[in-house]
């Protein structure tokens, strides 16, 4: 083992990033990284190393740097992780928009009409109050409450679906809004770490304070993913009948 | 004594009459014109101040338009060229036939005038009617002077201030409305052809049916089509969510839940649970503020049809026909106008004391006179050419029909209103913490209900007062529940939805819509359908096989293709109506955006006789197989 790799593999640990040898040695012996100061290499190491697949490129040591296995007992009512752990997105849902409303704003992308240059074909309301002083009719069941106009942007609150280096998985609910966690903005494959995070029935609670967004992607799958995405909408509302989840 | 000789001409008889009792104080002679029963000269004299002076006058009227733009007569048989051609077919501008005596009356009476002066409607069309006018006149006498009087109510005075502040026709409104109507023949000719020859023998039910294009109907068609499809499409889901109760001082205080409601049953089943978890709620906000409900802003045209559908329960198209009516016997004022601020110079008070005698809001304009009166509200929007819509004097309910009544009615409530006070309340929000969740609750007290009182059209009613909170105060909610339900479909498109849906996306003027909405009516594009009873009635607009097929049809035509241009989007036309505005105030010539527009028409022209049969295929699977969208 060289000083170099050793020098590497504390920078990384530092970041809680428990990397494999195996991948250290493979990356180091591709290109010419000896004469590279230790900063700049740990940061092309980080940036190759969050567009791997955690469970091909870490190799956790400790316990708390990994999910529990019977994470998603939904028997247990509530319990703590430490951490922290890196875990990588496999899947995000927005379900606080219908389904069919996400599909919608899908289409008039599709149809060139959401957004044509600068123009956008504008929807009303018809006696809707401009002042605001109306109650809202928060029970009420109307699909176009909170659509969005952009199929980029979602209201959120998010289901994840995360998994860590052994390959562990686990849902993960947006309790409070995280910055930079939304539908088509957060890549398949990219990386978090989960520290100090509450898991209540089997589902891991995700707020600013217990995750830190890593960045990167995993390339293939997220191309899947989005090309899959309506198909995958649809099924879930046409396969059911009625169901939501 | 009178020395000068002035030919008046308005737009329409009515106003003529009207504008000569004005003038002359009464002392009229009526003339009929020969091969128009409708028409009349009135003769008498009138002192016009400045140049004109003492006159002896005639006034007279046309009726709309003049003349007709068409196609030479080699051109106008169907199948008497390509459609393709009639983009650039030479056209040529005719008295239409059933308006030749009018206008021989005008080239006639030109000849002994010196002067004429036009007093068609103040708007683009007005305009272009003046330009017409003023053609036929010259025909006559080549040497006439020619002047407009600016008005826009048939109110004595404001009649004789007109006629004493001549001003000039304005050119560049009338060649707006030319370019327009050179566009829509072109345009719709081609189209419509080609439509009606391609795809008329497709199945029986189109056998002899014009199968119209125009460049207003197709999007407005669209945004009918649009929406069908979205609720025949639609896939209802279900959702969860979670209501806190709390009784206290022996109200039941319901608190609503700030996500609403999610489509996830396990997420809210354990968010219920970590709140009933941490037992107690925290307040974390009480919000005391006074409120206010605002009066509603001056009315336009957009809005008269809006809300007359909406609360009068009439056909936009029916509105207009009666607004226009009531403004002909000078009730109203003007009723096309975008104009949503009222000038500073008019006399408010003066309008509102004209209400007094009236039986229901005489009362409540007296409380305006007696201090409740306040400068209304000034929207963004200003015409410059006509104020808000609003009551010119008032009229008794005998005087008029039951719907003209309603119309007539909202207009001056409407009005009344703008000049009232807003609604005065006061509301109270209190939000909580319940484990991880935030929950709030309003009430919302109503002290003064000011112009609600007139304006029975708004509704802002109090509702339950809620007890009193204190921030940071802890307590047990006396419930909490998981509730569950349905998302529903959007509904069918109605009237007052679908102006809404042109003017925001600029289809058609304020003067045009309801036109638009009636022609695919009548083509049977869509059809109407009657939901609830009562005041809850309400008129569904339903897109017919044919709508649908045209639009479907048309979409498939341009798939694909770079930049998505779309006949059945507002965005070409919305582009097209940007350019005459540009014509009207000058900035580019009327032949060259003619020229612009015909050659992007024309290249959607050659594409869909190109993919025809696109076009055949929706035909034939909506009409002829009658399949489901």
């Amino acid at each position: 083992m060289s000083t170099l790799q050793d020098q590497l593999n504390a920078q990384l640990q530092s970041k809680s990033l428990p990397v494999s040898p195996a991948w250290l040695t493979t990356f180091l012996s591709t290109g010419t990284h000896q004469r590279t100061p230790l900063p700049a290499l740990t940061k092309t190491a980080l940036f190759r190393l969050l567009n791997t697949d955690f469970r091909e490129s870490l190799i956790p040591r400790a316990p708390t740097s990994v999910l529990p296995v019977d994470i998603f007992d939904p028997t247990a009512q509530e319990r703590r992780l430490p951490g922290p752990i890196p875990l990588q997105v496999l899947d995000i849902e927005d379900i606080g928009t219908s389904i069919w409303n996400q599909v919608e704003a899908i289409e008039r992308i599709e149809r060139g009409e959401a957004v044509r240059g600068r123009e956008i074909v504008r929807t009303v309301n018809v006696g809707d109050e401009q002042d605001g002083n109306n109650e809202a009719d928060n029970a009420g069941g109307n699909a176009n409450a909170g659509a969005p106009t952009n199929a980029n942007e979602s209201n959120g609150p998010h289901r994840l679906i995360l998994q860590d280096a052994r390959g562990t998985r686990a849902v993960g609910i947006e309790m409070n809004q995280i910055n930079g966690v939304a539908v088509m903005q957060l890549s398949i494959g990219s990386k978090l770490l989960l520290k100090n995070a509450t898991v209540a029935r089997g589902m891991i609670l995700l707020t600013p304070e217990s995750v830190t967004l890593l960045g990167g992607k995993i390339e293939v799958m997220d191309l899947a993913w989005k090309a899959g995405r309506k198909a995958r909408l649809l099924e879930k509302i046409t396969g059911t009948g009625a169901g939501g989840v | 004594m009178a020395g000068t000789k002035v030919l008046c001409v308005a737009e329409k008889p009515a106003i003529a009459k009207a504008v000569a009792q004005h003038l002359s104080g009464g002392h009229v002679q009526t003339s009929a014109v020969t091969g128009n029963r409708f028409v009349k000269n009135y003769t008498f004299d009138f002192n016009f101040g400045g140049q004109l002076g003492n006159s002896s006058v005639t006034m007279t009227s046309v009726l709309g338009h003049l003349t007709g733009l068409d196609f030479e007569r080699q051109y106008t048989g169907w199948t008497s060229c390509p459609p393709a051609h009639l983009f650039e077919a030479p056209v040529r501008i005719d008295v239409a036939d059933d308006k030749k005596a009018i206008a021989n009356n005008i080239i006639k009476q030109a000849r002994h005038h010196q002067y004429l002066v036009i007093w068609t409607d103040c708007d683009r069309e007005g305009e272009h009617i003046g330009t017409e006018v003023r053609d036929q006149a010259k025909a006559g006498n080549n040497r006439i002077i020619v002047k407009r009087a600016k008005f826009n109510n048939t109110e004595r005075v404001h009649v004789l201030n007109a006629a004493r502040s001549l001003i000039e026709l304005d050119e560049r409104q009338a060649n707006a409305v030319a370019a327009r109507i050179e566009l829509d023949l072109r345009i719709g000719a081609a189209f419509t052809r080609l439509l009606t020859l391609q795809l008329q023998n497709l199945h029986d039910t189109l056998t002899q049916r014009v199968i119209s294009y125009g460049s207003c109907q197709f999007p407005t068609l669209g945004f009918v089509v649009d929406r069908f499809l979205r609720v025949k499409r639609f896939k209802p889901e279900n959702f969860w969510g979670i209501k806190v109760t709390h009784s206290r001082d022996d109200i039941k205080v319901k608190f609503l839940w700030k996500r609403v409601h999610l489509f996830d049953r396990a997420a809210v089943t354990m968010m219920l649970e970590r709140c009933l978890m941490a037992k107690k709620a925290k307040v974390t906000k009480v919000n005391q503020k006074p409120t206010s409900k605002w009066r509603p802003l001056p009315l336009t045209t957009v809005d008269l049809q809006m809300m007359g559908t909406k609360y009068l329960r009439m056909e936009s198209s029916k509105v207009m026909k009666i607004a226009e009516n009531l403004y002909t016997r000078g009730f109203i004022s003007y009723p096309r106008t975008e104009t949503d601020q009222f000038d500073k110079g008019i006399d408010l008070k003066k309008l509102v004391e004209k209400q007094l005698p009236d039986q229901n809001w005489g009362q409540y304009a007296q409380g305006l006179l007696d201090g409740n009166f306040r400068t209304p509200r000034a929207g963004r929007h200003n015409d410059q050419a006509h104020p808000p819509i609003h009551p010119v004097c008032w009229v008794n309910r005998t005087a008029l029909t039951a719907d003209e009544h309603k119309v007539y009615e909202f207009v001056a409530r409407r009005f009344l209103a703008c000049c009232s006070d807003d609604a005065k309340g006061q509301s109270t929000d209190v939000e909580i913490q319940y484990g991880d969740e935030m929950f709030h609750a309003r009430g919302l007290l109503v002290l003064e209900r000011n112009y609600l009182n007139v304006y029975v059209y708004d509704k802002w009613e109090s509702t339950q007062q809620l007890p009193n909170y204190r921030v940071g105060e802890l307590f047990e909610p006396t419930e909490a529940n998981m509730f569950d339900g349905k998302t529903s479909p959007p509904n069918y498109l109605t009237e007052p939805e679908l102006i809404g849906l042109m003017d925001a996306n600029g289809i058609g003027t304020d003067a045009t819509m309801a036109e638009h909405i009636k022609k695919i009516k009548d083509r049977e594009y869509i059809g109407v359908q009657p939901q609830g009873t009562g005041r809850n009635a309400i008129s569904l607009l339903i897109p017919t096989r044919l709508g649908i097929a045209l639009i479907l049809g048309y979409d498939d035509v341009f798939a694909g293709i770079p930049d998505s241009p779309s006949l059945s989007k507002p965005f070409l036309r919305k582009q097209m109506e940007l350019e005459m505005r540009d014509v009207c105030s000058g900035t580019r010539l009327r032949t060259h955006v003619v020229q612009q527009n015909l050659d992007m028409y024309r290249e959607l022209f050659i594409h869909t006789q190109m993919r025809m049969n696109m076009l055949k295929a929706a035909f034939r699977k909506y009409i002829v197989e009658e399949e489901d969208v």
